[in-house]
């Protein structure tokens, strides 16, 4: 139990190194590229401060200062745990964040929910089946992971939304309007989901003790279920964990095509208005949820399948 | 394009004809309901001081209201400021102040008030991008008596009535600038005709009638509180979601009509497009840097301009519902002077000659002029995700049957922030400046205004004429009609000789409702939709 504990806590550490080295990294970026922060700040190219407005935001947040010293202030701030003030929302980051992670994080939940109880009856159903209906399953999820998320979305938005009118397009319309984003975000999970998982429940199928059961007089659902799957479970984990940290990238989509609010969308704003605090905050929170899914998925590994530990 | 302006014509504002009027109520309309209008960028922050945003043009006429307002000629007209004197040095303005007029938060609105607006506009703190600088002529304010406040500037500025009738320097509560300043932000106060009940970022805004409102523009010709109940507006980023859910009857009403949608808006019966042009320079696809080559050459620069064909380039940037113009002024721009238009106009032949003319008569492999050996080429800096790439793309292939290699350099807007200050570039994209005074010429082409690494200015040609700066310094001087009207029209005419940039489209406000939208009428300073006097016709479903 000792040596669970030691790895985890050097898994933690080895996380927070990989924090330092991302905000190192994305400062650096930031920075090195020319540009001048000021006049982003005031708006980019169609602002028209006059000397002493721009003077007083050089010296507000200290751009008049060398990098070294920018950096050393930029990270003091960050252990007391200050993500700084956005440039173009004029509040503080981590208030920000906060007010969007919730309907980011309820949608990314739900979506992987429908993506893995979709993949998983698909996989159980389809797995060592007639070939015909393998190929026809396989057929669909290869299109639907590959079929980019604003294309998924804008088709199922034309057919129910403005055509049959069956959900609203804008999520501010009761929680009818999450069923088409979460059928958006959980199309592509759930379709390389139920690859991985056939792939595995058909070697696994194959295998000795699978006879043993079946032997026994065990049904192909009592077969499938109990005995097939909780082996099949856990490539098919890791490979949700690494999909569940990826959904920020697909929420920017999302997001923005059924008009909701979430971090994704806010991300791209503050890409494209070069609002750098507010990017940083953001990459910051995406690479500790990328740590910490990492460590959690490696635990639920260990618990399902004790031999994953010792290897 | 005859037959798309013959279409358009059937409808009430035609495309592309120089719409006129609609800035006054022309019958009271029915109180109540709830109008749904979808935006296509959200704001970020609410405080108007604070801010260059264009969403500020509405959201400012919804919250706030202005000293000052815009008449139908586009000239200073009373609002919060009832009347006004100008001392005969141009540099003192005293304000009688209407004394019935409230802020939302109970505040009252007086000469205190105006002055602490004026100063929090100008406050390094502010950190305006916009509003300070429109009142940089600015010195003190006095408060003179309760209703009477008097400004005086440093030096005579005659754009300063009409800036002061802009959004984004509306009056806003006093009582919160002093207690709170950055909570203006979130939770704007205002003493406009509405109030924000809730602002969700990224979502949307709801705003709610504020039932003792009687302080509309006169110009407006409205009575009283506003008809609606209440606006809900929703941030909808995607142009084909935001065109469709509005076609659908998700929303009533959208203020950015995404121009590649506007055929299909124009052709379905249950819908009105409104297409409004703004005052101020044009769009210029390109400014030129005058002060180095091959821009520095004046025939080149002609050449150039002479080569666009405009109404192509217009054709493909708004898909048939931006105009074209060839001037440095809008039409809609108070002393837009109309006699100067024509000499920039669509001429490949005499864009050639003037390149022969300059000593570009050779020709390489590829069919480019030459001199001494030389190509005739330059690059222009554009910003990714923002320059409109077929616009540019359009006008490279115009130049090249001139002779002229237009090279495209796609930067990230940092670089080009950067580029722009230090003046190493040939030319850059340009784009629109919009100001509800012909003083966008100063701002755009005045030599006190190129850009350096201390001054945010917006003169990316690097023009610095000593003709033009001095017209432009005069027209700042006078507030005589007849002399501004001689002034800017000597300046219109200048630029046309210099072409510092070439302007090629309008600077519009494309807007579209369903039918059981009424009474909507338009700012006289932005253009954009005055949201006090829209009402809802009863359902007869």
């Amino acid at each position: 139990m000792s040596g669970r504990y030691r790895h985890l806590f050097w898994r933690l550490g080895a996380g927070a190194l990989v924090l330092w080295g991302t905000v190192t990294l994305i400062f650096l970026a930031i920075n090195l590229t020319p540009g001048d922060p000021a006049i982003t700040l005031l708006g980019g190219p169609d602002a028209l401060p006059t000397p002493a407005i721009l003077h007083q935001v050089r010296a507000e947040y200290g751009f008049d200062q060398p990098l070294h010293v920018q950096y050393v202030h930029y990270l003091g701030r960050l252990l007391r745990g200050n993500l700084g003030i956005s440039y173009r929302l004029h509040q503080p980051v981590a208030v920000l964040i906060a007010g969007q992670i919730g309907a980011t994080a309820m949608l990314a939940v739900s979506a992987m929910a429908v993506g893995v109880v979709l993949a998983l009856v698909v996989a159980l159903a389809t797995a060592k089946r007639a070939p015909w209906l393998t190929s026809l399953f396989a057929g669909i999820e290869v299109t639907l992971s590959s079929v980019p998320s604003f294309i998924t979305g804008l088709i199922l938005l034309l057919g129910f939304s403005f055509n049959l009118h069956l959900f609203p397009s804008s999520s501010t319309r009761g929680w009818t309007a999450n069923i088409l984003p979460t059928i958006t975000l959980a199309l592509p999970i759930a379709a390389v989901l139920a690859q991985v998982l056939r792939r595995e429940l058909e070697d696994i199928l194959e295998q000795p003790f699978i006879l043993t059961a079946r032997t026994r007089g065990l049904s192909e659902a009592g077969v499938r279920l109990g005995h097939a799957l909780r082996h099949a479970l856990v490539p098919a984990l890791t490979i949700a964990g690494i999909m569940f940290a990826g959904l920020l990238s697909s929420a920017v989509v999302v997001e923005t095509v059924f008009n909701r609010q979430g971090l994704g969308r806010m991300m791209a704003d503050a890409t494209t208005n070069r609002d750098v605090p507010l990017v940083l905050g953001i990459a910051l929170l995406a690479t500790a949820i990328n740590i910490l899914v990492n460590i959690a998925i490696d635990l639920i590994n260990a618990v399902i399948d004790p031999r994953t530990e010792r290897s | 394009m005859a037959a798309l302006l013959a279409a358009g014509a059937a409808r009430a504002d035609a495309p592309l004809g120089l719409p006129s009027g609609g800035y006054r109520e022309m019958q009271p309309g029915r109180p109540g309901g709830t109008l749904r209008v979808s935006v296509a960028t959200d704001i970020g922050a609410l405080d108007p001081h604070a801010l260059s945003a264009t969403n500020v043009q509405w959201i400012g006429r919804l919250l706030f209201d202005n000293l000052v307002y815009l008449d139908e000629q586009g000239l200073p007209a009373p609002w919060l400021a009832t009347s006004w004197t100008i001392s005969p040095d141009g540099k003192t303005y005293t304000f009688s102040l209407r004394d019935d007029v409230t802020f939302s938060d109970g505040a009252k609105f007086n000469a205190e008030a105006v002055l602490i607006n004026m100063e929090h506009m100008r406050a390094p703190a502010t950190k305006s991008p916009l509003a300070g600088t429109y009142i940089q002529p600015y010195a003190s304010g006095r408060v003179v008596d309760e209703y009477t406040f008097e400004a005086t500037l440093h030096a005579p500025y005659s754009p300063f009535l009409y800036v002061l009738a802009q959004s984004w320097l509306a009056m806003e509560s006093p009582k919160v600038i002093k207690e709170r300043p950055l909570s203006l932000n979130a939770h704007p106060i205002g003493s406009g005709p509405f109030i924000l009940k809730n602002y969700t970022p990224q979502l949307g805004m709801i705003f709610i009638r504020r039932p003792d409102y009687n302080w509309s523009p006169p110009v407006t010709g409205h009575k009283g509180p506003a008809y609606l109940d209440r606006l809900e507006f929703e941030f909808v980023p995607d142009a084909s979601v935001r065109y469709y859910s509005l076609a659908s009857g998700e929303y009533d009403f959208t203020i950015d009509l995404p121009p590649q949608a506007g055929a299909a808006a124009l052709a379905n019966p249950a819908l009105t497009v409104t297409n409004r042009v703004r005052m101020g320079c044009p769009n210029r696809a390109i400014a030129f840097n005058v002060a180095a080559p091959p821009f520095d050459d004046i025939r080149v620069r002609r050449a150039a301009g002479l080569a666009m064909d405009r109404n192509g380039i217009a054709q493909i940037a708004g898909f048939g519902l931006y105009r074209p113009i060839a001037n440095f002024l809008s039409e809609t721009t108070p002393f837009y002077d109309a006699s100067a238009s024509g000499a920039l106009a669509y001429d490949p032949g005499q864009a050639k000659a003037l390149l022969e003319e300059a000593g570009w008569t050779g020709r390489d492999a590829e069919g480019y002029r030459t001199k001494a050996g030389t190509r005739l080429a330059a690059s222009v800096a554009i910003a990714v995700g923002v320059t409109s790439i077929p616009v540019i793309a359009e006008i490279q292939s115009d130049l090249r049957r001139v002779g002229f290699d237009l090279q495209l350099e796609a930067l990230p807007t940092g670089m080009l922030l950067q580029q722009r200050t230090s003046g190493q570039y040939q030319a850059m994209s340009g784009g629109v400046w919009h100001t509800n005074t012909p003083d966008a010429l100063y701002i755009n082409y005045h030599g006190s205004q190129i850009p350096t690494f201390h001054l945010g200015g917006q003169n990316t040609s690097r023009l610095n004429d000593p003709v033009l700066n001095a017209l432009l310094e005069r027209a700042r001087e006078t507030t005589d009609t007849a002399a501004l009207a001689a002034l800017y029209a000597q300046a219109q005419a200048r630029l046309i000789e210099l072409v510092p940039a070439v302007p090629l489209y309008d600077n519009q406000s494309l807007i579209a409702f369903g039918s059981q939208v009424r009474g909507v009428i338009y700012d006289t300073s932005h253009e954009t939709p005055h949201f006090e006097t829209i009402w809802l016709q009863e359902s007869t479903a």
